[in-house]
């Protein structure tokens, strides 16, 4: 008798937690799905109430965001195909340098004493607490001085700033995790330490490099800010293009959702093709020691 | 008596102030394996990291095969390490790990040549099956014979163990131990052997030198510290059971520890540089017989080994553990008594450990 209650109950609280995960993944995925049909939809079906389910695919808004076919010559759809190829090019650029630079600087952090250490690893953190807003005027004006205002170097300069303090934090904690005997024992055996930092300690932070290059990815791809206060035509990223498209007949919906359904793609590719490193990386266990 | 092998003199090191070594005096001779013992946080390591180059000191020198090596770099001192617990380069297989120093721009031979060495390195070690392996999928103690074999496959000045033995169980590490004693003696190789097991030591060691916090405090074979531990440390250390310590006071030329029967004339203590007063007398367990009468103690532990048995003595001015050597069968909380051999025991100074007794003259 009570173990049927008991069963009962075990049903009630499975089906339970099985309706708040479907809400949950609606809430989340809902309007992911959402963009991706309205981006295959036309202006009329678009605006359809009720909402239309059966339509004729419309291509228009991917072919502006890709400069492809018919929709490159409209007006509309001018500096799309452009902002993408900025957004493409700033982040990969600026998370090279800055995951380049945060390696060398996180390796030195972790095996080097030296005069202000510690406030410079704090200086290094701090440049990530800085709300952007604070400081987007000055920059505003030192990029116009500079001639790095409205340009794809200016946004990697301001990418790889933003993001070195951070690739420097995490790869000083993998570098961490790899003990110091690694590059004793090739020094003693006849080996120079730089060899023992390329061929010997670099190989265990593989994981490490990665997860950096995916967090360091999101943030340029992402950033926002400096992009919308630092170009005005020519150095446009996705992102802000899409929040200021508009043309002569109004807010281009179509083209906005599949300029956002291609601001998703890349970081789920990105992440798709690093997802092992990163499991490994996110434990920041690196690897057994031996 | 052989050439020394490395020298240090004077060596000093603080990390942030505190210091690990406080002037390391120690000389490793030719063809010997030298211990150094201490318990953990003395200065083991970082002496041995020291020698290789591995550490900038403060102050002092390393001599290293009659060259001053201090500011040398640590690739070209020609030593071998093989640390405690990490080893093993894990980009690289076995056979690769044992290869490695012979692939060093320094130190680099043939590949032909290679793999003779490698090859005669594992066979020696027991681990020829071992050489294609990943070094994930070892044993701790495969692990540590491959780190060993890495080490051995260069015929270095000097080889710089840094416990080497302590992460493997009891059994492998006397196994291993024996090993590198046989590949010693067969290679005449010079090794400085750090280690806080007093078993261990003693097993290897041709020499031991005693180290505490950052300096060695007497350096000897074990039967010369045996005969004159320099401070009362290293009575704490040495022997199994260690020495036991007594609250004493010199006075009449005795020494006289309150509730004994046993006077000790001051004459047995070879020569004495201590003024009446309260001192410290040591004492091997071994000097202490147990008897039917004299001291007076309670058996407060025994401890029963099968093939022997060893008891722990509480007395009002001290506590000794001794193994005993009949079969008498004592019981917790028994009363007993005990008595020290003639001309046995040592004093030192109670606040500062420095030996008193001994000073030249008879031992």
């Amino acid at each position: 008798m009570s173990a049927a209650r008991n069963k009962a109950i075990d049903h009630l609280g499975r089906w339970l937690l099985l309706g708040l995960l479907l809400i949950y993944t609606v809430y989340n995925l809902g309007p992911i799905l959402w963009l991706m049909i309205s981006s295959l939809k036309g202006r009329a079906d678009l605006f359809a109430m009720p909402p239309t389910w059966i339509f004729t695919p419309d291509l228009t808004g991917y072919q502006s965001v890709f400069g492809v076919g018919a929709a490159r010559e409209s007006a509309s759809s001018f500096g799309v195909f452009d902002s993408l190829v900025n957004s493409v090019i700033v982040s990969s650029v600026g998370t090279t340098l800055a995951v380049l630079l945060g390696t060398l600087a996180g390796y030195v952090c972790s095996r080097f004493d030296f005069r202000g250490k510690g406030d410079f690893l704090f200086f290094v953190l701090s440049t990530r607490m800085l709300p952007p807003v604070a400081v987007l005027v000055f920059y505003h004006i030192m990029f116009a001085k500079l001639g790095l205002a409205d340009t794809r170097t200016g946004l990697v300069l301001i990418s790889v700033f933003a993001n070195v303090g951070l690739a420097t934090w995490i790869m000083k904690g993998f570098f961490d995790s790899v003990p110091r005997e690694v590059e004793q024992i090739a020094i003693v055996s006849g080996y120079s330490r730089l060899y023992a930092f390329r061929h010997l300690v670099l190989p265990m932070v593989k994981g490490g490099i990665a997860a950096t290059a995916g967090f360091c990815f999101i943030f340029a791809w992402n950033e926002f800010a400096f992009s919308s206060i630092l170009t005005t035509t020519q150095a446009k990223t996705l992102p802000v293009k899409i929040s200021t498209a508009s043309g002569a007949t109004g807010i281009e919906w179509t083209q906005i959702c599949a300029a956002g359904v291609v601001l998703i793609i890349p970081v789920l590719i990105f992440f798709y093709l690093i997802r092992k490193h990163l499991l490994m990386g996110m434990t920041f266990g690196v690897l057994g020691r031996s | 008596m052989n050439a020394p092998m490395l020298e240090l003199n004077g060596l000093r090191k603080a990390y942030r102030g505190k210091p690990a070594l406080s002037g390391v005096d120690l000389t490793v001779r030719s063809n010997e394996i030298l211990a150094l013992l201490g318990p953990t946080g003395a200065g083991k390591s970082s002496t041995l990291l020291a020698t290789a180059g591995l550490m900038e000191t403060d102050r002092g020198s390393v001599h290293l095969g009659g060259r001053d090596v201090t500011g040398a770099e640590a690739s070209s001192r020609d030593v071998s390490i093989v640390f405690e617990g990490f080893n093993l380069l894990p980009v690289l297989n076995v056979r690769d790990n044992i290869a490695f120093p012979l692939r060093s721009p320094r130190y680099r031979e043939a590949e032909d040549e290679i793999a003779k060495r490698v090859g005669r390195t594992a066979e020696l070690l027991r681990i020829s099956h071992l050489l294609d392996r990943d070094t994930g999928t070892l044993s701790g103690g495969e692990k540590q014979r491959v780190s060993i074999a890495r080490a051995l496959v260069r015929r270095p000045m000097l080889y710089l163990l840094d416990e080497p033995l302590s992460a493997l169980d009891l059994k492998l590490r006397e196994g291993l131990r024996a090993e590198l004693r046989a590949i010693h003696r067969e290679h005449q190789s010079t090794m400085l052997y750090a280690t806080h097991d007093y078993h261990g030591a003693i097993a290897i060691a041709d020499r031991i030198a005693i180290i505490n916090e950052g300096r060695v405090l007497q350096t000897g074979t074990i039967e010369e510290i045996y005969a004159r531990p320099a401070e009362a440390f290293v009575g704490r250390l040495i022997g199994s059971p260690s020495m036991a310590f007594f609250d004493a006071v010199v006075k009449d030329n005795a020494v006289k520890v309150p509730g004994w029967a046993q006077s000790l004339p001051l004459s047995g203590f070879g020569g004495v540089n201590a003024k009446p007063g309260p001192v410290s007398l040591g004492i091997w367990p071994e000097d202490i017989r147990m008897t039917g009468d004299g001291n007076p103690g309670t058996i407060y532990a025994v401890d029963n080994r099968g093939y022997e048995s060893a008891v722990q003595v509480n007395t009002t001015s001290g506590v000794f553990r001794k193994v005993l050597e009949d079969k008498r069968s004592f019981k917790q909380g028994d009363a007993c008594h005990f008595r020290v051999m003639d001309g046995a025991g040592f004093l030192f100074d109670r606040t500062t450990g420095a030996l008193l007794s001994h000073q030249g003259g008879a031992q």
